[in-house]
């Protein structure tokens, strides 16, 4: 029958049958990811909700105890961060025109620089181990001369660790795209994985643009 | 909705660099000093421009249906609550914690 062929061919095999076709598939798809951004926010938001109450009660303690973050590397990876939002625009750009090799070479990129975040967040927290600087109970370090240093360092590591967490799994979500990828499965009318990891990403970035200047540049 | 929005390489990077050129900015006010509650204004500042333009320009929101630009306002309405409704309470405390 000339009418089913014909429907087949413009459904595309990647459009699942309870959809009326392509772009109401991709257009939920992503604004399912848009209700999981919003619970990431809130969820992250309890965290930051607890640094503002404690910096509204301690505020001399947070100038103190940020002095011992880096400043350094803490731009170097707000920039790192920033340049892997690019490629996974880039990214996107490269699967809406169906450029297979540029879509992985930009997802290759954008793992690299997530891997380099991690790198030198590694760096930052087995310096902070070495000289005692642990969350909570554990704290040890005697630098700081206020008696609940070890709270703002808490809030510092449960704010990067989940973040670092975020950023680990990204990976773990890219590996998976460029997987896929080389199956040749996204093209200009399906790559919907390609653009709700890259919101997801793209969420990740804006959590550290938060974090960074409320961790390290305070003065 | 016919067709998505596909930026161009050259936009994409303007975005970055204007992002970029936004970071080594937030980190050269510190130089300056500028007195208690107007650097935490300043860098917020800059950190909310920063977040809007990705939302905005990495995240095509600004060419995206309203309804997905609705849903990230409702996320930072309910936050704003959340802040909010703890801090009338947190900052007007006279023993801090209780029991401490």
């Amino acid at each position: 029958m000339a009418q089913t062929s014909e429907t087949s061919v413009t459904r595309g095999a990647h459009v699942q049958h309870h959809f009326v076709d392509s772009d109401q598939q991709f257009e939920s798809s992503k604004m399912g990811m848009w209700i999981f951004l919003v619970t990431e926010i809130l969820f992250f938001g309890g965290l930051f909700l607890g640094y503002i109450t404690f910096r509204l009660w301690y505020p001399d303690l947070y100038i103190m105890a940020s002095e011992h973050l880096d400043t350094f590397w803490g731009t170097v990876n707000t920039i790192v961060l920033i340049g892997s939002s690019l490629t996974v625009a880039m990214a996107i750009r490269s699967a809406q025109l169906n450029q297979q090799k540029g879509l992985i070479i930009n997802l290759c990129i954008t793992i690299a620089l997530a891997a380099t975040f991690m790198v030198i967040k590694y760096f930052e927290y087995a310096h902070k181990f070495e000289l005692g600087i642990l969350p909570g109970t554990y704290y040890t370090y005697e630098g700081i001369p206020h008696d609940l240093a070890n709270i703002f360092f808490s809030i510092y590591y449960m704010m990067t660790g989940l973040h670092g967490l975020h950023v680990m799994i990204g990976i773990g979500l890219m590996i998976w795209l460029i997987v896929r990828a080389r199956k040749g499965h996204f093209h200009s009318g399906y790559y919907t994985p390609v653009e709700v990891t890259g919101l997801y990403w793209h969420l990740v970035d804006i959590i550290w643009i938060f974090l960074f200047p409320l961790l390290y540049l305070i003065d | 909705m016919q067709g998505h929005h596909i930026s161009s390489a050259g936009f994409l990077w303007t975005v970055g660099t204007t992002l970029l050129i936004l970071t080594l900015l937030t980190v050269s006010v510190t130089w300056i000093h500028i007195p208690a509650p107007f650097n935490i204004i300043v860098a917020i500042s800059i950190a909310v421009v920063k977040a809007t333009t990705v939302a905005l320009f990495f995240m095509n929101l600004w060419w995206d249906t309203k309804f997905n630009l609705l849903l990230l306002f409702t996320s930072i309405v309910f936050l704003g609550l959340l802040i909010g409704l703890t801090l009338i309470d947190t900052m007007f405390r006279s023993d801090v914690v209780p029991g401490w």
